[in-house]
């Protein structure tokens, strides 16, 4: 069933979030307001999504703000599951999708840097070779070794990412945040991306600029209210975005 | 049994992360203190003083001959603090790894069991060297022993007895912030229903109409304590049936907590 050229392969994938209205949250609540039913209410993030990642490809996913971009990043990295479908991952899998991705504020830089590869199954040795060139690319000389909570934002983004792209990672998801860093970050960011491409890897992006997406992705997924409206050549979906961005809302209507 | 091979397997690839938990904890919980690692040694030590002098010196007990003949109240109640105190610390410890470790689950996919296996191991790594400290002072008194190998052995069992325990109180105190004040009560009131600060000889054969003495002696978290105490202590060996049932609570509870952790951990994720 495994097809060898799809690196993702999303099938039929729905997701609804529960939403529930007073719910108690202790125990005391629970036994006194035993008879009042807590509501349950389904939030549907993502409808019916169908989409296949090529191995190699630099997919990007566009949309407005709470179109379910984010929440099918996060179903591709396993943090939550979808409600029904299937989903594929073919490859070793790497993520950045939210501001200081899984760091400890307590431990210091360096020491995060471990925590982040055992978090992606590497060992101590084989993180200690990448440790050097990771500080390199994040730029964040000797602030390695205090603790994350004095960094910037700007310096947590830079380590999220360098971390991220030198895992040696076959598939890597990177939401927006790379928009954080400044200027020169973020070509080296974009720069390193390419680079890895070129090598194979797949990456899928989740950007709101749209002149990047365009740039960058040969393949481009646009995502409005959990639905997917269309999939297909950046340019083209790209350009019906914007329409629809400055159009407002009938032009939805127009592409469904 | 499928399921079982296959979350071995996954259990073993996730092994750096829990090592890299277990590591986090140690360094963590002494930052910012200036004695640091001596704190661990202090709690166990300040409260064998507390109870030696309220217990043994106000109240008197006599505590049993000891293997090599030496009446020692603080001997008799460190060998029982040391296994009460590695069972507690794992179910408290569960509830606490879990709740801390939301953040950073909220970002990236790890198995949520293993932050509480590394807890564990820094809680397992912190009992073997109060066994160590319990081994030395014993050794002191000229209390030392052969039975005193199985050491290990019963630590693990009551680790993975309370590691068991722990696991299913800590989802529910992810969902409910008060199952937490709840089994610290628990545990206050059930650590006076262990013999560990008097004797299972004063124990009244019947208390209220109750069987005082067997329903203590049939709790499971008194025979751990005794049997530690049989090979500390008494330096007899317990029996291989003791050893056995002390190994079907330890299995059964680990077994149980480890499958309802791991069939809720992705609804846990999502509210957490």
């Amino acid at each position: 069933m495994v097809r060898e050229d799809l690196a993702i392969r999303i099938k039929d994938v729905s997701k609804s979030y529960r939403l529930i209205r007073n719910r108690p949250t202790s125990l005391k609540e629970a036994i006194i307001r035993r008879s009042r039913r807590f509501s349950i209410e389904n939030f549907w993030a993502l409808r019916d999504i169908d989409l296949d990642i090529p191995k190699g490809s630099f997919f990007g996913l566009i949309g407005h703000n709470g179109s379910g971009k984010s929440t099918l990043l996060k179903l591709l990295s396993g943090i939550h599951r979808q409600t029904s479908g299937s989903i594929e991952i073919n490859g070793q899998l790497s993520a950045l999708l939210e501001l200081g991705a899984g760091f400890h504020p307590e431990l210091t830089g360096r020491e995060n840097i471990y925590l982040n590869g055992a978090i992606l199954g590497m060992n101590r040795r084989q993180m200690s070779e990448l440790v050097e060139e990771i500080v390199e690319f994040s730029g964040i000389g000797d602030f390695v070794d205090s603790p994350v909570r004095v960094y910037s934002s700007g310096m947590y983004v830079r380590l999220g990412f360098a971390i991220a792209v030198h895992v040696n990672p076959e598939i890597l998801l990177v939401d927006e945040v790379i928009a954080v860093g400044d200027e020169e970050f973020q070509r080296k960011c974009l720069n390193h991306m390419e680079m890895l491409r070129d090598k194979g890897v797949t990456i899928v992006l989740v950007s709101h600029d749209i002149e990047q997406v365009r740039n960058l992705c040969d393949r481009v997924a646009w995502i409005d209210k959990a639905s997917l409206v269309e999939v297909g050549d950046p340019e083209e979906v790209c350009d019906r975005y914007l329409i629809h961005v400055t159009d407002g809302e009938d032009s939805t209507e127009r592409f469904n | 049994m499928n399921t079982l091979k296959s979350r071995l397997r996954t259990a073993r690839s996730y092994l750096p992360l829990t090592f890299n938990f277990a590591e986090r904890e140690l360094k963590v919980q002494h930052k910012r203190s200036v004695l640091g690692w001596a704190w661990s040694l202090l709690n166990p030590l300040s409260r064998i003083f507390v109870y030696s002098l309220v217990f043994g010196v106000i109240f008197r007990f006599q505590p049993p001959e000891a293997g090599s003949g030496q009446l020692n109240f603080a001997m008799y109640l460190f060998s029982g603090l040391v296994v009460w105190l590695l069972f507690e610390s794992m179910i408290r410890g569960s509830m606490h790894w879990l709740i801390s470790i939301g953040d950073l689950r909220r970002k990236v996919y790890f198995p949520l069991e293993t932050v509480t296996f590394g807890g564990a191991a820094a809680v397992g790594f912190q009992a073997l060297i109060e066994a160590l400290v319990l081994i030395v002072f014993m050794a002191g008194y000229g209390n030392l022993g052969w039975t005193m190998l199985l050491i290990p052995v019963v630590l693990l069992l009551t680790a993975m007895f309370g590691l068991g325990i722990g696991m299913i109180m800590s989802v529910f105190n992810t969902r409910y912030r008060d199952v937490e004040n709840l089994v610290v009560i628990l545990l206050s009131t059930l650590f006076f229903l262990v013999p560990i600060v008097y004797t299972e000889e004063i124990i009244p054969e019947k208390a209220y109409g109750l069987p005082a003495a067997d329903l203590i002696g049939a709790n499971p978290v008194s025979q751990f304590v005794s049997t530690f105490r049989d090979i500390v202590y008494f330096l007899e060996w317990p029996s291989i049936g003791r050893i056995s049932l002390l190994a079907l609570y330890g299995f059964t509870s680990l077994g149980l907590g480890w499958w309802f952790l791991n069939r809720q951990s992705m609804a846990l994720s999502e509210e957490m």
